[in-house]
């Protein structure tokens, strides 16, 4: 089952990105969590409604990954999603092949969501309007990770998706784009970025 | 530094003395501030600090040349070369046999990934002054630049050996050993750190990271020694208090951390989640 990605899920992963132009960042992707019957089509690609921005910086330490984790599956419970990706951004870059956090934090999800898949961020293409998705996705095959062809199709609107993330770049939205790690500085800041979220659908 | 075209070419509209209805001396006083708490804010101190510069440069006295410097590594970050040249010409002129500038020129190049005629000025400037930690610091950054981090993990601990109370390099040097999963190495880094700053509960926070990281009884059990240290030399310290619980869980039946200790911890500081 492939991944899509909506425009919210798709924009803050790249807002989160855009923050922290000189660290590496990730997140989590998560989706709604699908009935029983649907989970028998194998050609029903997985929706990404939404992504939660996790840390910035150093990303190889347990403890708040775990923290994060148990927190974000609480959440999830409550809306009914479940986690279904990891996307990263790496500190370089020229560099955009997941690493071993990368791999380690998908295996994590896989034990929940056998089709768990990475995103992974292409710093070399990051601009203003991206034109293009500036994502890999990276499927589990053969105990490998293997990059899939990006489409237009990897999107649930993506003409949509992009208008809205060159929008919010040029507004320097993701000044107040919330991780994990603010978060964890400040309890008061969200990391469901409920303002960001409606600047979305404002925008939509 | 993965900007690219994103910050360049932006019609301003209003200037930050209208937007924010601050004079020029609250800009030069917020620049100083992000200078002494080594914010890398580099979009905002290119905004405030360009229109101090081009409208009110006269009046920032001897401050000029700090910001002028300030600026200018904003401004690279940001891909303004036009900015940085600007500023780093003004610091030309006024200091012509400056290795501080000669180092911004380098930083320059760095910046236009131009490594070996960056590598050339800091080798000039350490010709000169064998002593020079920046430059020393900066060919260490491009190894960084570069990927090779190997190599910068060495040369930052031959640096270490003459320069043991480089307290922004013990740091470098442990989050260069964290990415690189040599979490042992890291733990040694912030030893020195802890060391040298026994009141700094930062620094006892990150160790009980890596040491939760490295696992076995007696790593968590140092963790939550110092996630509690962290703790009692700062109250707020959320990551040690987050810490401390996912360590409670532990060394129960259960073997991964009590999902409901953590509601409960969560209850009593009465957060409440969208």
């Amino acid at each position: 089952m492939p991944i899509q990605l909506t425009s919210q899920a798709y924009c803050k992963m790249v807002l989160h990105a855009a923050k922290y132009p000189h660290s590496a960042v990730n997140g989590l992707l998560v989706a709604e969590k699908m009935k029983e019957k649907k989970k028998e089509s194998h050609w029903e690609p997985v929706l990404c409604v939404d992504c939660v921005p996790l840390f910035h910086g150093t990303l190889a330490l347990a403890p708040m990954l775990e923290v994060a984790l148990t927190l974000i599956d609480t959440w999830c419970k409550e809306n009914n999603y479940v986690i279904v990706g990891y996307y990263q951004a790496n500190e370089h870059t020229k560099d955009s092949r997941p690493n071993q956090v990368a791999e380690k934090v998908a295996a994590r999800i896989s034990e929940n969501f056998s089709e768990a898949a990475i995103v992974m961020v292409d710093n070399s293409r990051l601009r203003m309007s991206c034109f293009e998705p500036i994502v890999h996705i990276y499927d589990h095959h053969e105990n490998k990770w293997k990059s899939r062809e990006v489409t237009f199709d990897c999107f649930e609107d993506w003409s949509e998706a992009q208008k809205i993330t060159s929008a919010l770049l040029e507004g320097r939205s993701y000044e107040s784009l919330i991780d994990f790690d603010n978060h964890l500085d400040d309890l008061r800041n969200d990391w469901t970025n409920p303002v960001i979220n409606k600047s979305v659908l404002d925008l939509c | 530094r993965r900007h690219g075209g994103v910050c360049c070419q932006k019609k301003k509209m209003a200037t930050i003395s209208e937007m924010y209805d601050v004079g020029w001396e609250e800009m030069r006083d917020k620049l100083r501030k992000w200078r002494e708490d080594n914010c890398r804010n580099s979009e905002q101190i290119v905004d405030v600090g360009e229109e101090l510069i081009s409208e009110h440069a006269s009046k920032l006295g001897d401050d000029v040349w700090i910001i002028y410097e300030q600026v200018m590594i904003a401004a690279l970050d940001c891909s303004r070369d036009d900015l940085a040249l600007t500023c780093l010409q003004e610091l030309r002129k006024q200091f012509p046999d400056s290795h501080r500038v000669k180092r911004l020129s380098g930083m320059r190049l760095e910046a236009l990934e131009r490594y070996d005629e960056a590598n050339k000025h800091y080798e000039a400037i350490l010709q000169d002054d064998p002593t020079n930690t920046a430059a020393r610091k900066r060919k260490i950054s491009i190894l960084k630049a570069q990927g090779k981090n190997a190599e910068a993990i060495r040369e930052l601990n031959e640096y270490l050996e003459q320069f043991v109370g480089d307290q922004e390099a013990w740091h470098e040097l442990s989050e260069l050993y964290i990415n690189e999963h040599d979490y042992g190495k890291a733990a040694f880094c912030l030893e020195e750190l802890m060391m040298t700053n026994p009141h700094n509960h930062l620094y006892c926070e990150q160790y009980a990271e890596v040491k939760y990281t490295q696992g076995g009884l007696e790593n968590l059990e140092l963790s939550r020694k110092y996630f509690a240290q962290a703790l009692r030399l700062n109250n707020r310290n959320m990551r040690a208090l987050f810490g401390l619980y996912m360590l409670a869980g532990r060394g129960t039946k259960e073997s991964k951390c009590s999902m409901k200790a953590v509601e409960e911890m969560l209850e009593s500081m009465q957060i409440t989640m969208s």
